[in-house]
């Protein structure tokens, strides 16, 4: 793969035939993906989604030292709002000095629209390297400015030997794609072609060069792999990954959320990637294979006892470590395995639906299986091929119905009141249309808990047993507060508003 | 020209207007946009109003027509007129109010001609272009209130002498809103008033219907809602009087005269409420006098926000809590006739102490002004400091408050640090609860 020297990477509808609605079982589903009858899809209605603009800031926001210039009318970019505390307080788990989530916006008004934003641009930029000297000033570009045709890297370019920051447009105007996470591609582009570098002066470097110092160097270079991330995972959940790995001799390193500039350097001293869910990941791991010969690997997500190990061996093998991470992989399932009884012998046969981004949600339902769950169902925000090693660690799902859906709440209030499960794991955005169906919610995401690794399945299952324990606030809600559907929506097939040719 | 904003305190129209219908009861917007504006604005106010959260269509179910590059290229028409056909049929309201973001305006797509085919349907559906290119938050809630002023509310009805409407404050950007309302709306209906608030408790859009029988339309601000008061005043032949957010007992107490007095309501009237009113506060109050005058509770104060609660939370500061506060930042934008009503509200106060006012946008201008507002250490021996202090702002005022050690009261956008339900900063319960707030900061370690 190698679009770098494009200004804008592919979208995902044609770069991964990726659909955005879809409704049948999951055997319907995977066919349909294998036959491209996916990407064309769309709804006669829709509800709000979210777009590359908003995704691309869930990595953008936790990058250290930067500033964003949200380029754009006064609105784009607004729910960083939701970040403001917890960004700075996780980036102070790295950093204790790091500053919180600053931006600016360019506030295009209607006389840019017809004369243009550049200028505006250039004085957000200018006053973002001298008010706050950053490292990176990141420019995500919304809808309007692309419209009207403003060159953003052409300013960058213009600025950039005047500024001590350096300058990196990110393209992700919403209105380019339906397919959201095409954002994570638009942002490691922009990472890719600003920031990742050989690095000039290395801290460490030697005045006289010392023959042992850099083999050792080499050494540590040689068991070193970089995991990629991603904004919904906790520090706890690094602490878990990192302990898996350092088990077996390996030293990690995480990017790129929570990372400064220079970390971006120093991850190109490193002997493998590794994927923590391939529809963040690929686009940026696979151009560090082309652009810096780095192998990689991208399989499944480390959630789930299956998952988990089989992430582990994958790693383990490429550094010819299979017999070290299969004994710590057995010895973690034997205590873990012993320590899920008293969970399961509560949640046995309990139904439950999962909603959220697709590989997360297939490996979580692994969790839930583990426990004797049921899965009723499926919600993901969009479908493409990286969700298909995650389904060969369940338990036979091919009836179960999954619904291809970016947000789209009607279509799942109408499942949940079809299916009945006793619980919903759902992503945020849209749960309190979800709480109103009355049910224990298990959030299938959260920057303070732990879901991944082996301990994090334990955390899972303890906050299941917890939430299903009283879920007395939702079902008050439920008893109260009506949802916005007619009551005629309900009988109606879910998926009556999906067109099946655009 | 205008300019980039540092940490805008403020989403766009769309948003205002978004939020504001989202305060409307079983009002049910239609967004005729990209597919992230409705899913940033959410996520802009949910957490910014204090958890305000998206209400009965629930923020991420909001029906939006996603326009993507295919309809900027082609036109956004027919992609609206299915998507207000199918959300007629899915989502059940009693009004359907087509908003628009920069796109659909950008490539000339006629809401309101699409919008008007569907006249004949039982349910009202009203278009109000929405463009965020052309104001923020503030501004979208001026323009769906013209819109619904002009469009929705009934005209020709008879007028009620005792009838008022209240509005200028803009749901979400003012997360106590509701609270707000609530507490204007008990005061006036003690003067024998029938009060329309049109987003405040137990409202209904029949009031808003009949929103023209109003003898007097109240704006309770000197900016937000003056625009829709006018278009009420031509359309609907009912005047206005712009009487700014009161906030604690004496401010109150001016708002009820004055409103009594624009509609000649007897000064025996007024003075009861007021006694009633004044004698319940300080029964409140007077709790308070011992910790105040025991332990010192008098601050300096910083007070960084819109320009509805900024006057008045200074002015309450000073004239009632009978603190000194040092540095007014209102973040507005604002106009040159704007600045100087809003410089007007600093004048005349009983404690003849005042603010430095500033008018500034940028969350990182609010440090760069108190050098200004109070002298800095020149690292003299002895050296009189702005301490003790508190900052009553936003969230963006963090950092700053940390810096210098102010205890924070967040109050205006964004208060994510808050969960807001039905709290109030107007009226006499608004400034016992602004005197409670800002006293428990300074006993919190006790």
């Amino acid at each position: 793969m190698n679009y770098i020297t494009a200004k804008t990477p592919p979208v995902r509808e044609d770069r991964l035939g990726a659909g955005i609605a879809f409704g049948g079982t999951c055997h319907e589903l995977r066919c349909a993906h294998r036959e491209g009858c996916l990407n064309l899809a769309n709804r006669a209605f829709s509800s709000t989604q979210g777009c590359q603009f908003t995704l691309s800031l869930a990595i953008l926001n936790t990058l250290r030292n930067a500033v964003i210039i949200m380029h754009g009318p006064i609105g784009c970019g607004g729910c960083s709002i939701s970040n403001v505390g917890i960004g700075q307080t996780f980036k102070r788990l790295r950093d204790p000095n790091a500053e919180g989530t600053i931006w600016l916006n360019t506030n295009l008004d209607e006389a840019d629209v017809i004369s243009g934003g550049e200028e505006k641009l250039r004085e957000a930029i200018r006053y973002a390297d001298r008010e706050f000297r950053p490292e990176s000033i990141l420019i995500p570009v919304s809808c309007v400015p692309s419209l009207i045709g403003d060159d953003v890297d052409a300013v960058a370019a213009e600025l950039q030997s005047e500024t001590a920051a350096a300058l990196i447009p990110v393209h992700c105007s919403g209105f380019k794609t339906k397919v959201m996470a095409t954002a994570y591609d638009d942002v490691y582009h922009g990472i890719l072609r600003g920031m990742v570098k050989k690095p000039e002066h290395r801290a460490d470097r030697k005045a006289v060069p010392d023959d042992l110092y850099e083999l050792r160097r080499k050494y540590a270079e040689s068991r070193t792999v970089n995991i990629l991330n991603v904004s919904s995972m906790s520090k706890p959940d690094e602490t878990e990954l990192e302990r898996l790995l350092t088990a077996i001799g390996l030293k990690v390193r995480f990017l790129p959320c929570y990372s400064d500039a220079d970390d971006f350097q120093y991850a190109l001293e490193s002997s493998l990637n590794v994927s923590i869910c391939g529809t963040h990941d690929d686009y940026f791991i696979e151009h560090l294979k082309t652009l810096y010969g780095i192998p990689f690997l991208i399989d499944t997500i480390p959630i789930g006892r299956k998952n988990t190990t089989r992430w582990l061996l994958k790693i383990a093998e490429h550094f010819g470590l299979q017999e070290e991470a299969q004994r710590l992989a057995d010895a973690e399932n034997r205590e873990l395995d012993k320590a899920l009884e008293s969970f399961r012998s509560e949640l046995q046969g309990k139904a439950a639906f999962l909603a959220g981004g697709e590989v997360r949600i297939i490996a979580t339902a692994e969790i839930l299986q583990d426990l004797g769950m049921k899965i009723v169902g499926f919600k993901g925000h969009h479908y493409d091929r990286f969700a298909e090693p995650i389904f060969e660690t369940l338990d036979d799902v091919s009836g179960v119905i999954f619904n291809v859906a970016t947000q789209q709440p009607h279509e799942m209030t109408n499942l949940v009141k079809q299916l009945a499960p006793d619980l919903i794991v759902s992503h945020t955005g849209g749960n309190n249309i979800t709480a109103k169906l009355g049910l224990p919610l298990l959030p299938l995401f959260g920057p303070t808990y732990n879901y991944m690794g082996y301990s994090g399945v334990f955390e899972v299952a303890r906050r299941i047993r917890r939430i299903m324990a009283n879920s007395r606030f939702n079902k008050k809600l439920a008893e109260h507060c009506p949802l916005p559907y007619k009551e005629s929506w309900y009988g109606s097939d879910p998926f009556t508003y999906i067109k099946k040719d655009g | 020209m205008s300019k980039f904003v540092d940490r805008p305190r403020y989403t766009c129209a769309l948003g205002g207007a978004l939020f504001t219908l989202r305060a409307l009861p079983r009002a049910i917007p239609v967004i005729h946009a990209s597919a992230g504006c409705g899913f940033n604005i959410v996520n802009a106010g949910n957490p910014g109003a204090g958890y305000l959260g998206g209400g009965y269509c629930g923020g991420a179910a909001w029906s939006s027509s996603n326009v993507v590059e295919r309809e900027i290229v082609f036109g956004g028409e027919d992609r609206l007129r299915e998507q207000i056909r199918t959300t007629l049929e899915l989502m059940d309201g009693d009004l359907y109010v087509v908003v628009t973001g920069c796109m659909v305006e950008m490539i000339g797509d006629d809401v309101k001609a699409i919008a008007a085919e569907f006249a004949d349907g039982e349910i009202p559906v009203i278009a109000i272009p929405t463009p965020s290119f052309k104001g923020n938050s503030y501004d979208g809630y001026d323009m769906v209130l013209e819109g619904l002023f002009r469009c929705y509310v009934t005209r020709g009805t008879q007028k009620r002498q005792n009838t008022v409407n209240v509005f200028g404050l803009v749901p979400g950007q003012d997360a106590f809103y509701k609270g707000n309302l609530a507490e204007v709306k008990r005061l006036l209906e003690k003067l024998g008033l029938k009060v329309n608030t049109f987003f405040g408790e137990g409202e209904t859009l029949e009031n808003l219907q009949n929103a023209s029988e109003a003898s007097l339309n109240i704006v309770l601000s000197d900016v937000y809602g003056i625009r829709p008061a006018l278009a009420f005043e031509e359309v609907h032949g009912t005047p206005y009087i712009s009487l700014p957010l009161p906030v604690g007992a004496a401010q109150t107490g001016k708002f009820l005269a004055a409103a009594a007095d624009a509609l000649n309501i007897g000064p025996d009237i007024v003075d009861e409420a007021i006694r009633q009113e004044e004698a319940r506060y300080y029964d409140y109050l007077e709790r308070v006098a011992d910790i105040y005058n025991d332990i010192d509770l008098q601050r300096y104060a910083v007070v960084v926000g819109d320009l509805n609660y900024v006057p008045a939370v200074s002015r309450f500061l000073a004239d009632e809590l009978g603190w000194l506060p040092k540095l007014a930042v209102v973040t507005d934008f604002v106009d040159e006739g704007q600045i100087e009503t809003i410089e007007s509200r600093f004048q005349n106060w009983e404690s003849g102490t005042y603010p430095l006012i500033k008018f500034d946008t940028d969350t990182s201008s609010v440090q760069r002004y108190l050098p200004q507002a109070w002298k800095p250490s020149a690292n003299e021996r002895y050296y009189d400091s702005l301490s003790p202090a508190v900052l009553v702002g936003s969230v963006f005022e963090r950092d700053l408050a940390a810096k210098y050690g102010f205890p924070l009261l967040a109050l205006s956008f964004p208060v994510t640090n808050r969960v807001v339900l039905n709290h109030t900063y107007a009226g006499y319960n608004g400034g016992l609860s602004l005197a409670g707030d800002l006293l428990s900061l300074l006993v919190a370690g006790r």
